[in-house]
């Protein structure tokens, strides 16, 4: 371990490399793509929540004028092969196969049901209403509660039930935490389906070119999660040559995860048909209604609590609404593994859950998956503990985080969390936002007949995917599916002395084009600029990686460990073709900034960068025996600290990931009690991100995902009728906040290096979307609390919190 | 049935037939190649294919390219000169106001239409005159700084501009 720095350019705001190009209107998103000769597609989609498909009818269609392929949904089944279940759906009992398209069902509004292409899109939108397809329509179910009641319709009946799983763990002896509480706090909580809603909606283009074997397939899609399409279209299509390239992305959040696959394996399909490219463009009432949701989840929540506040363990039932699909049944419960403990020294805990199937759009991951839901369980108990005791929401909180002086800590369920200062993220926190003072303004606030409330809530943002994670929860299954994980970066020294860099992930608004050149520059010491990164990640020409998927959030622990890897090799390598020119032993030798090495003992002796790439590549006489020509390697990362608890021991401990930023955010709001309406004055995060390697990059992520979390708790949501119908179809039915309802976030950094990373570096992506939504909620209570509202489920739109106002049933929608 | 229209993008006249039922944005971006210009929605709400029109800012998505004949249209390939990055564009990229980029060009041709009209605009008209460009990425808090300071360098003396 080395404690990292004093830094040449990580830590600094190097420009971003990425902005020049989109502030030119030159990026590269796939719909931005022409292919001579492409064709347009549509998707026709199930207009009803549940229903038997009776037949369906594409001929009239394909005989339109400049329709070149037709697909409806019995013949996509018969044509391909489903996909093969995934970690998203661990411990299915039943495997019900799921194609791209509904099979002989359609549980929710928007199921794709067939598709075709033409010459341009409107014509594919006129040729589109000619597929007929005949349904007979079932009763559709909206709530879990509803799919479990007896007689409800089955949407699997292979399954048996609308509960398709059930699951349980437990760390540390709950039953005597029970037993030696002072005081039982109880409450019933819940999170509503919402979005990330990427701004750029899915798109694709796939070119299939018949020849040798199973022919070769090229497609261009905005997955974030190459592997993803890969594994789908070699599995639904039976093709072995597959080229996946990713351009700019418009946004991804976990959103461009999975469901994704399905639309690259139609439009791949559409082109297999008719043997020309197809380009297929989502737009937003698609991705709205199916593009996949964050899971509404219900919890029912006991804490054992001394008088003093301390919190011996926590009980949690949870029952999670994951819509229509099997594919993503259980992710929002193992996900919760991450940030079990959240961010205190509790010693035990219980957490039991269901997946329900219902007839809406299927889960997927979306910034955090299942973690911003734990947090929200854990904060809403402190501040429920707080109002229970009388004690301050600040005071119980510091009475059970980890202790400063207990870091490396291992948690119950076997996370280690690296480092941290909790109680100094705590005191921060109070102090910027004047915690003391603003206690005072709101209580003269209330003489004048102004409700405004103080939120707190903090939270963790686990980051760097372990694969063995679900292991813990599937003791039975049988061999390990994985463990850990791996993403490589591919470096060249030019012979002109600059690098170019290509990593195993493509990039979707992080800045990785930006912060890996920092990486690189740091450890050749040349300048940023310098440093290319490549733009495009191709499965031909870019190393293998992990996904820059964030709940894994990976990037800084295997990209960065992988640039960094690959950088100290070609250091190393540099030295010693050095030492060889030089005459010199490597020891002997200096790194010095802008590539020179030079002899310390003699600093008149020295040769540079460019001499030693013309040597390398054109002078491989001159290489030392033994030694591989050229300036050019690859570096696969491993997490060199991943034990213990890498894979689950007996007790069932599992690092489900292996570094852990934190953060506390403070809210400032004002609720106008005869609307309902909520305004956030003021918005606060003091983060621990580690070593940062670019402050202006993860300054915006914290922003970014921080204004999603508000916004997700002030009334960004998916509504529902009773007919399974999607009520919010456009961005603004759904309430996607804009420049006007966005506080301007401040942040303020606090950073505690990572002892088990090379830089010291932590996450830094999707983390202030989780206790976010948890501090807006403590805020409106706090508001309200003359009014003795308890605030126990998301979302608070004006409707919401004008009901719990007037003492009304706060859940307009299902 | 197609129609004529002659309409000046960026600066150059064009001349070209187009479908009475074709929007502006897939005028631009299909027939002319210009996808800086892009689409969130179709259905106005998200500004990702804002452009000026006869200098006043409209999303493209909610004009017909024959509405536009006759007019003159700036999208954000006309910004900048000789590749130099005009003073928004270079706020933008000095104060990361800019991540996936999508909405990027919707927001910087907002951000013109407001320094037209208000040289010197405080926060909340910065706020006001994005309304309708919604980002999914950055929270917007770097995006109203970079605003405010295109309008700081663009009030300042020619010449004292970082780039």
């Amino acid at each position: 371990m080395t404690s990292p720095g004093p830094f040449a350019y990580v830590g600094k705001p190097t420009p971003s490399r990425e902005a020049p190009r989109f502030v030119r209107g030159r990026g590269t998103f796939v719909d931005d793509i022409k292919l001579p000769g492409m064709l347009h597609a549509v998707i026709g989609r199930s207009p009803h929540a549940h229903a038997r498909i009776l037949s369906a009818d594409g001929s009239r269609a394909a005989r339109h004028p400049g329709v070149e392929a037709v697909v409806t949904s019995p013949e996509h089944v018969e044509l391909t092969s489903p996909f093969r279940p995934g970690r998203y759906a661990s411990g299915l009992g039943t495997h019900v196969p799921e194609y791209a398209m509904a099979a002989g069902k359609v549980r929710y509004v928007g199921e794709p049901v067939c598709a075709l292409a033409a010459s341009d899109r409107a014509t594919a939108e006129d040729a589109l209403s000619e597929i007929e397809v005949l349904y007979e329509t079932l009763e559709a179910v909206t709530s879990p509660a509803q799919a479990v009641a007896p007689g409800a319709p089955l949407l699997f009946d292979e399954v048996g039930s609308n509960e398709v799983w059930r699951n349980a763990i437990s760390y540390g002896d709950v039953e005597a935490a029970f037993r030696e509480a002072e005081v039982v706090v109880r409450h019933t909580l819940s999170m509503h389906r919402y979005s990330s809603t990427p701004l750029e909606p899915f798109a694709c283009v796939a070119s299939y070119e018949k020849g040798g074997g199973t022919g070769a397939l090229t497609v261009w899609c905005n997955a974030q999660a190459p592997e993803v399409i890969h594994d789908a279209l070699r599995e639904t299509l039976g093709i072995d040559d597959v080229r996946v390239v990713i351009t700019d992305i418009g946004g991804s959040f976990g959103q461009k995860i999975h469901l994704i696959r399905k639309y690259v394996v139609i439009t791949a399909l559409l082109s297999m048909r008719c043997g020309k490219p197809v380009k297929w463009a989502e737009d937003r009432t698609e991705h709205l209604m199916a593009g996949g949701h964050a899971c509404g989840q219900e919890f029912e929540v006991e804490a054992a609590v001394k008088r003093d506040g301390t919190v011996l363990g926590l009980r949690v039932r949870e029952v999670d609404d994951v819509g229509g699909s099997l594919s993503t049944a259980t992710i929002h419960f193992t996900n919760k593994l991450n940030n079990l403990f959240n961010t205190y020294r509790v010693g035990a805990i219980s957490l039991e859950g269901t997946a329900v199937v219902t007839n809406k759009c299927p889960v997927v991951p979306n910034r955090g998956i299942g973690k911003p839901a734990m947090c929200f369980v854990w904060e809403r108990t402190m501040d429920r503990i707080a109002a229970e005791l009388g004690m301050d929401r600040l005071e119980v909180r510091l009475k059970n985080v980890v202790p400063t002086g207990a870091f490396p800590y291992t948690t119950p369920s076997g996370n280690i969390y690296d480092s941290g200062d909790y109680e100094g993220l705590l005191h921060t926190a109070a102090e910027r936002m004047g915690y003391d003072e603003l206690k005072a303004e709101q209580a003269r606030a209330r003489t004048d007949g102004r409700y405004l409330g103080i939120g707190i809530a903090m939270g963790i943002e686990p980051g760097g995917r372990n694969l063995s994670r679900d292991l813990a929860l599937l003791p039975d299954v049988k061999g390990i599916p994985g463990s850990g994980g791996t993403s490589g970066a591919t470096l060249r020294i030019e012979r002109s002395g600059s690098v170019t860099v290509t990593l195993g992930v493509p990039s979707s608004g992080q800045g990785h084009e930006t912060t890996a050149a920092q990486v690189v520059a740091e450890v050749l010491r040349i300048p940023p600029e310098r440093v290319r990164v490549a733009s495009t990640f191709d499965t031909t020409a870019s190393p293998w990686g992990g996904a820059s998927t964030n709940s894994g959030n990976n990037f800084h622990l295997y990209e960065i460990g992988a640039v960094h890897g690959a950088a100290t090799q070609l250091r190393d390598k540099l030295l010693a073709l050095a030492a060889s020119v030089l005459g010199l032993p490597a020891d002997e030798l200096s790194f010095e900034s802008d590539g020179v090495v030079r002899s310390k003992a003699d600093p008149a002796r020295k040769t540079g960068l460019v001499e030693l790439a013309r040597l390398a590549y054109n002078n491989t006489v001159l290489v030392p025996d033994g030694m591989e020509p050229g300036l050019q390697t690859t570096f696969m990362y491993r997490f060199p600290h991943a034990q213990p608890f890498a894979v689950p021991d007996e007790q069932r401990r599992v690092r489900a990931q292996f570094t852990f930023p934190a953060s506390v955010h403070m809210a400032l709001v004002e609720v106008d009690v005869s609307t309902g309406r909520v305004d956030v004055l003021r918005y606060l995060v003091v983060g621990d991100n580690g070593t940062i390697i670019n402050p202006g990059v993860v300054e915006g992520q914290v922003i970014g995902s921080a204004a999603h979390g508000i916004s997700v708790a002030l009334g960004e949501a998916f509504a529902y009728g009773s007919d399974g119908q999607l009520l919010t179809r456009t961005l603004r039915d759904y309430g996607k906040s804009t420049t006007l309802t966005t506080p301007s976030i401040e942040v303020e950094h606090r950073g505690m290096p990572s002892p088990f990373t090379p830089l010291g570096q932590k996450a830094a992506g999707e983390g202030a979307a989780i206790p976010s939504p948890a501090a807006i909620a403590s805020a409106v209570e706090d508001a309200l609390e003359p009014l003795g509202v308890r605030v126990r489920d998301l979302p608070l739109g004006p409707e919401s919190v004008w009901r719990l106002i007037n003492g009304l049933p706060e859940r307009v929608f299902d | 049935m197609k129609h004529h229209v002659q309409i000046e993008v960026n600066g150059r006249p064009r001349d070209d037939w187009v479908e009475e039922r074709e929007l502006l944005v897939t005028y631009l971006r299909e027939t002319l190649g210009l996808t800086g210009t892009h689409v969130g929605c179709v259905v106005g709400e998200c500004g990702a294919c804002s452009v000026h029109l006869d200098g006043a800012l409209v999303k493209s998505c909610l004009v017909l390219a024959v509405q536009a004949g006759g007019r003159s249209v700036r999208t954000v390939e006309g910004l900048g000169r000789g590749g130099e990055l005009d003073a928004v564009q270079a706020s933008f990229v000095d104060a990361y106001g800019v991540q996936c980029g999508y909405c990027t060009p919707g927001m910087l041709l907002a951000a013109h239409a407001l320094l037209d009209r208000n040289p010197d605009p405080d926060e909340a008209d910065v706020r006001r005159a994005l309304a309708g460009n919604v980002c999914m990425c950055t929270g917007y808090v770097q995006i109203v700084r970079a605003v405010l300071d295109a309008a700081r360098r663009m009030r300042a003396p020619a010449g004292s501009e970082r780039r």
